[in-house]
């Protein structure tokens, strides 16, 4: 597990900035990709010949990139932080 | 409000002499550029600063003398549960207080639609169906309560596995008792004022258990059903005890237990 998955140390004060920066971008383009696709179904009721692709495809889309952005983001990781609880470099210290 | 800018550590640097991918070091760069403009992570670190700072200023807790905080913060939101529960009797009383308005507990006969309906049954059928917002008011009701059901219970739970009942709390687990048993009367006479089938078998069966009891059978079935069998009596008692009795009883015995926790400040882990 994770082996296959890359991860880059980064200087702590640069993982704020990713964890900050990646969550809030995901966060907006998620929502917003979620009003968008409302706005073009109708909130899913229009018929199919009323939805509006454009818009469709936009929210589909920013979704989608939000999710990415995020996920991307999850490889860059401080000093001492472990990517999953089995990795090596984690004691456990009975929290 | 301005900061200054604590955060001199070269990352374009930093990102060049790393081996990154080109579009790892853009997603970097990119991050780093909106950081220096927005800086809102200087703006978190001040709060978290903040935070910290004012914890220092606390009184130590026995938890944190002794260290436990590590093995026992996943307790701490079980302590809000008391809390939920008065929330949730709140919400109760209110919505309850409102249903009254268009409620009569009569099992008198009248007609909306189902054979051998009452007063009562029809009643909450036209809340239901006629009146504005009413089929959310009920909904409120019906839910605050079983809310408020699992929530003391979950509380009781949570005081009994933090110890928090031991001396000198004695008598505060013993005025829960009695919260959770008034609770649950609560939930029986509000469930039998609807008068639907649900109601009156459950209705039955409570006079059943009545008559069980050994020696005073008769005599509590007469006194909580108005007889041995169900009828207007019975619905009126379920009424007054719901509407009447319980609201200003719980609504005491809740102010004393709260009164209590206050008094005797809230239990350090045992
Ligand atoms: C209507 C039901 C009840 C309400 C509204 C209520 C409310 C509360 C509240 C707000 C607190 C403050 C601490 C906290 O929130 O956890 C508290 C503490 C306490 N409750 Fe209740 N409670 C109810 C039922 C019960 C029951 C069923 C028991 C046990 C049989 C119980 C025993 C206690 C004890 C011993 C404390 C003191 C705990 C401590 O100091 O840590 N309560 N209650």
């Amino acid at each position: 597990m994770g082996d296959d998955s890359r991860s880059i140390v980064v200087p702590e004060r640069l993982y704020k900035t990713v964890t900050v920066f990646s969550t809030l971008f995901a966060i907006v383009t998620v929502v917003g990709g979620f009003v968008a696709l409302d706005a073009a179904t109708k909130s899913a009721s229009a018929k199919a010949s009323e939805v509006s692709v454009p818009f469709a495809v936009l929210g589909i889309g920013l979704i989608a990139a939000g999710g990415l952005v995020y996920a991307f983001a999850s490889r860059f990781r401080a000093r001492g932080m472990a990517t999953d609880k089995n990795s090596d470099d984690q004691q456990p210290n009975n929290g | 409000m301005s900061i200054e800018r604590k955060d001199d550590h070269d990352h374009k640097a930093w990102i060049k002499e790393k081996d990154l991918t080109a579009i790892e070091s853009t997603f970097l760069t990119v991050l780093v550029w909106l950081d220096r403009r927005l800086r809102i992570v200087d703006y978190l670190e001040l709060l978290e600063t903040l935070y910290y700072r004012v914890n220092l200023q606390m009184p130590k807790s026995h938890t944190e003398q002794y260290n436990l905080d590590n093995k026992f913060w996943y307790w701490y939101p079980l302590y809000s549960l008391g809390f939920f529960s008065t929330l949730s009797y709140v919400v109760a009383a209110i919505s309850g207080a409102l249903l009254g308005f268009y409620y009569s507990p009569s099992a008198a006969a009248a007609t909306c639609g189902v054979d051998g309906s009452t007063v009562a049954y029809c009643a909450v059928a036209g809340i239901m169906t006629d009146l504005n917002f009413g089929f959310f008011l009920r909904s409120l009701h019906r839910w605050a309560a079983q809310v408020m059901t699992a929530a003391v219970f979950l509380h009781m739970l949570r005081v009994y596995f933090t110890g928090s009942y031991k001396e000198p709390r004695e008598v505060n687990w013993l005025i829960g008792i009695v919260l959770l048993s008034l609770t649950m009367v609560f939930g029986y006479t509000g469930y039998l004022l609807p008068w639907d089938q649900l109601a009156y078998w459950a209705g039955q069966i409570g006079v059943e258990m009545s008559l069980s009891i050994p020696l005073v059978g008769d005599w509590v079935a007469q006194l909580m059903f108005g007889g041995f069998s169900l009828g207007q009596a019975t619905l009126q008692r379920m009424y007054l005890l719901h509407v009447f009795l319980l609201p200003f009883v719980v609504t005491t015995v809740i102010a004393i237990h709260l009164g209590l926790v206050w008094m005797q400040g809230i239990a350090e882990p045992h």
